[in-house]
């Protein structure tokens, strides 16, 4: 017998995925001599019909899929941060691709793709949901990486990536089926309820420890980081938004979903390991931060140390932890957005990422300069801007769980932090200017440049609705 | 008298702050103007404020309070006792004076009224506000514009001066902050407001093991800010490379936000603690005196003489914190102001001597007198006032906090003494090499100031440290009705 599914809990994984045929279809049919972006601009409109659709769906709730799929705060919280992810990577792409004609269709496909990935993950209840919506996302990643086949960087990120990825999945299949073998379930609520009752044995422990992986993958956790600086650097710029934005906070919706979610009854076992994982990310993401030149890979670093940061509300696993991540990662968002944003307009003008060349831009673009200087005090978390205030919750709730060596660490980390991201503000503002000719800034970019410092500052200043909001898609049972 | 209004001293000059931000770069005196008003209006409110609180009834007035982010006990909840009253009337006095001065400076003129009035908003914020997380808040604010403005318009060693000094307050701020988010949580209350926490802690003390270790993160946190010594390394670099008005508005102001922090978070609620803490740190103020002091005697460069000068008074306020009486904590509130006004005075000074004789080591320096009798002047009675000659806001200052220190720390008490003849050993030695002696041909076609516009400046911070001076009782009720309250919760 075929199981009822109500199809108003997946109205949005749906609809995307006839955006999906219809563009692929579109892109079939178009006349191969178009100079307009089609794809692009009805991309555009769709998602903003989506995101405009979905803040009207926030009484959701229920489960279908013979209770794989789940629709509950936490999925709506996290679906709304990719769509707007989305807007602006698409906006990015338009920008980066410029001169890509026609084969920049096939990138839009696959960034839908990847967004339907994302969406999934946030709402997979059921291991082999999870590990299919994480394949859909990853191997859309994969192409996307390597999409520039002139880019000796691009292609060799794509491999590292392929390479890494396969093997993270290939842990993580080979932990879920020793999962299985140990609870005869994939659910998540069984295996709560599992390990609510029985102790962690050393069997089902190797496999929490192959499904840490994948998840470390996706999050860009030390020891499972290597990939993250050639990847970021080598793959084109708004890949590596995604990457660092929307891929990490679909592994922190996986990472909580596993680990405080269906793990939760062996949490307090595993909450050292995770306060140490946190601890030695952050520190190793700043410290090798510390020697980069090349400003995409100065962000891969300090995605790694924000990976530790954020571990820290896994460590803590307390609502408060979880909120923690919830808010960090929204106003991780609006802040890599922003730098990702310069960096495209930077680049896509000067064709270089080398930090040596953003010397002067405050005289070359105000906006571009001042863009760049929020986003790296909101990264270093500095108030008024957002990353302050993530900061400030995830401190809380490890002081609370009683890592008070962690928010010691994490203290540390921050002031090694301000070094390097004030030094590339040094750069940009004070040094001279290599060339002093004006880089323009189109005027869509203009506004999404605002839109992202406006929300920084938004986020930093009106901590409370936002703070509500993270607050609510907390999972449930957790205190 | 009608209540003032506390959210205006932050509010009007955020929109002269807007104001600055939309007019073009090239109208400069437009610039000048809005900026120079954008001070002067907190300014005023700020000595509306002072003569408003009623010290007789005490405690804190004209609160506002808005619920913040309620899950956390978070407010924005402003008020003013007699502590932070006179803190507003320091910054409101330096801010106008460091903005007058800043009329010499030329280059990007726009971002540096933006930053410094960024700086200057945001320390209002922090003396203002009732709530933990506010005060650090915007505490922190101020972290990147002094940053900039270092490394933007500094002198030689800016970038080196600039970060080391960031790294310096960032560092003990998230020390502090750690701190302070255990406050928080062990306290129990549940809540970040000052007021609500202290009743609270009155009735159930936290655990006085606890208190031990929040106490020392909080107290190095914002130790570092206010130089304690071994940590005081970031200062002298930091004054000596930044541009004039930075150098006086966190010499004079900013790191005053320490002992405000120690006051408020540290000594009143951790009383267990501060008994235990104090006394060493007492120990250490004498190293900032005497340690401090004696690198100043080996200085050639002026504004390095002040660093290490301010470096060493910090040393006098940190004992007076240790005393646990009156008498020592009304000597450190007026000494923060006194010694705020007279650094301002100081870097100020030595900021107009640099900028026409294009040096500060005194070494090439020497005769100022002859070509600039009124700045010379005022850097004399500056000196005294900082040697803590009497008729000077420092010498009553000083004199509280030695008789404060007395009672408990006799030896400390015969060093910290001591270190005012270092003061003055130092203070005379830049005069006589500066000041005095033949005038070198280079320096001869320097000229003084000469309009009143230009003096005024100098001469309201003079103004101010002699009429404080000469009538302590105008300042000491304010601080004498809220300093009673805390040394009452210590005991």
């Amino acid at each position: 017998m075929f199981p009822t599914i109500d199809w108003s809990l997946i109205s949005l994984e749906t609809a995307m995925a006839m955006i999906l045929v219809f563009l692929v279809v579109l892109d079939i049919v178009l006349p191969k001599k178009t100079t307009k972006d089609w794809i692009g601009i009805l991309s555009f409109i769709a998602l903003g019909g989506l995101i405009i659709f979905w803040f009207t769906q926030t009484g959701l709730a229920g489960t279908t899929f013979s209770g794989t799929f789940i629709m509950d705060p936490m999925a709506w919280f996290f679906k709304a941060f990719f769509l707007v992810t989305g807007v602006f990577v698409f906006a990015m792409t338009q920008e980066f691709f410029k001169t890509l004609g026609e084969r920049r269709n096939e990138f839009y496909l696959l960034l839908w793709l990847a967004l339907i990935g994302m969406c999934l993950i946030a709402s997979s209840v059921d291991f082999l949901l999870m590990f299919i919506a994480i394949e859909i996302l990853t191997i859309s990643l994969y192409v996307m990486t390597a999409y520039l086949k002139s880019d000796k960087l691009s292609i060799e990120a794509g491999m590292k990536y392929l390479i890494l990825g396969a093997l993270s999945s290939g842990f993580f299949l080979y932990g879920i089926s020793f999962i299985y073998g140990a609870t005869h379930s994939t659910h998540f609520d069984v295996i709560q309820s599992f390990t609510a009752n029985n102790p962690m044995t050393g069997f089902t422990l190797m496999a929490m420890v192959m499904i840490f992986a994948a998840a470390g993958f996706k999050t860009a956790a030390v020891p499972f980081h290597m990939w993250v600086a050639d990847v970021y650097q080598g793959a084109p710029t708004p890949v590596t938004a995604l990457l660092s934005v929307g891929s990490k906070a679909a592994g922190f919706v996986f990472l909580m979903r596993v680990f405080l979610g269906a793990f939760g009854g062996w949490h307090p076992q595993w909450a050292m390991t995770l306060a140490i994982v946190s601890a030695i990310t952050m520190t190793y993401g700043n410290l090798v931060a510390l020697y980069q030149t090349n400003i995409k890979r100065l962000l891969g670093y300090s995605s790694i140390a924000h990976a530790g940061y954020l571990l820290m509300g896994a460590a803590a696993g307390s609502a408060l932890g979880v909120a923690g991540i919830n808010f960090y990662l929204l106003g991780y968002l609006f802040t890599n957005i922003a730098a990702f944003l310069v960096i495209i307009v930077f680049s896509v003008v000067t064709k270089s990422d080398e930090i040596a060349d953003f010397a002067g831009l405050s005289k070359r673009s105000g906006l571009l300069a001042c863009a760049l200087l929020l986003a790296l005090v909101s990264l270093a978390g500095l108030p008024p801007l957002a990353g302050f205030f993530g900061k400030f919750i995830l401190l809380m709730a490890v002081v609370k769980s009683g890592y008070l060596w962690l928010a010691l660490v994490a203290a540390g980390n921050i002031i090694i932090s301000v070094y390097y991201y004030l030094m590339v503000a040094k750069r940009i503002y004070v040094d001279p200017a290599k060339s002093t000719s004006p880089i323009a800034v189109g005027g869509g970019m203009q506004l999404l440049l605002v839109i992202a410092m406006v929300a920084m500052l938004a986020i930093g200043i009106f901590q409370g609705p936002f703070f509500d909001a993270a607050m609510k898609a907390v999972l449930p049972g957790l205190r | 008298m009608i209540a003032p209004n506390l959210s205006w001293i932050l509010i009007l000059p955020t929109l002269g702050l807007v104001l600055l931000c939309l007019i073009p770069a090239s109208n400069e005196r437009l610039l000048r103007g809005i900026a120079k008003l954008t001070v002067l209006v907190p300014f005023l409110l700020s000595i509306w404020v002072f003569m408003a609180y009623d010290h007789l009834n005490g405690g804190f007035q004209f609160i506002q309070n808005i619920p913040w982010v309620t899950p956390l006990g978070i407010s924005y909840h402003l008020g003013v006792d007699g502590i932070n009253s006179l803190l507003l009337l320091l910054l409101g006095a330096v801010s106008f004076a460091a903005v007058l001065i800043s009329d010499s400076v030329k280059e990007s003129l726009k971002k540096f009224y933006i930053l410094l009035l960024l700086t200057v908003i945001s320390t209002y914020g922090a003396f203002l506000s009732l709530d933990i997380f506010f005060f650090y808040f915007f505490h922190e604010i101020a972290a990147v514009p002094v940053f900039l403005m270092i490394a933007l318009w500094g002198s030689a060693r800016r970038e080196y001066a600039a970060i080391k000094l960031t790294l310096f307050l960032v560092g003990g701020a998230a020390i502090a902050l750690v701190g302070l988010i255990a406050l928080y949580l062990y306290s129990g209350a549940q809540t970040f407001d000052l007021v609500q926490l202290q009743r609270y802690v009155a009735i159930h003390p936290i655990p006085a093991a606890t208190q031990h270790w929040i106490f020392l993160l909080i107290v190095l946190g914002f130790g570092i800010t206010l130089t304690l010594w071994p940590f005081y390394t970031w200062a002298p670099v930091g004054y000596a490379e930044a541009p004039t008005a930075i150098s006086m508005l966190h010499a004079g102001v900013l790191k005053k936000m320490g002992a405000y922090a120690i006051i408020r978070f540290a000594l009143q609620l951790m009383p267990d603690a501060a008994h235990f803490w104090m006394p060493i740190i007492a120990v250490l103020a004498i190293f900032n005196i005497v340690y401090c002091g004696l690198v100043a005697l080996t200085q050639r460069d002026l504004k390095y003489i002040l660093g290490y000068s301010s470096c060493s008074h910090m040393g006098y306020i940190l004992l007076g914190l240790a005393c646990f009486n009156t008498i020592g904590l009304n000597g450190v509130v007026y000494l923060m102001f006194a010694h705020g006004i007279m650094a301002a005075l100081a870097f100020a000074l030595t900021g107009y001597v640099e900028d026409k004789a294009k040096t500060r080591n005194l070494d090439e320096l020497g005769g100022l007198l002859k070509c600039m009798p009124f700045i010379g002047t005022c850097f004399m009675m500056a000196a005294f006032a900082s040697a803590g000659v009497p008729g000077f806001a420092n010498f009553v200052a000083e004199i509280l906090v030695l008789l404060g220190a007395w009672g408990q720390y006799p030896w400390l008490t015969v060093l910290a003494v001591f270190g005012l003849v270092i003061t003055a050993i130092y203070l005379l030695k830049a005069i006589r090499l500066g000041f005095q002696g033949p005038l070198p041909q280079r320096l001869a076609g320097l000229s003084d100031t000469t309009s009143f516009a230009a003096k005024f400046p100098y001469v309201m911070l003079l103004a101010l440290l002699i009429v404080v001076g000469c009538l302590p009782s105008i300042v000491l009720t304010h601080i004498a009705s809220s300093t009673k309250v805390i040394i009452d919760s210590i005991k």
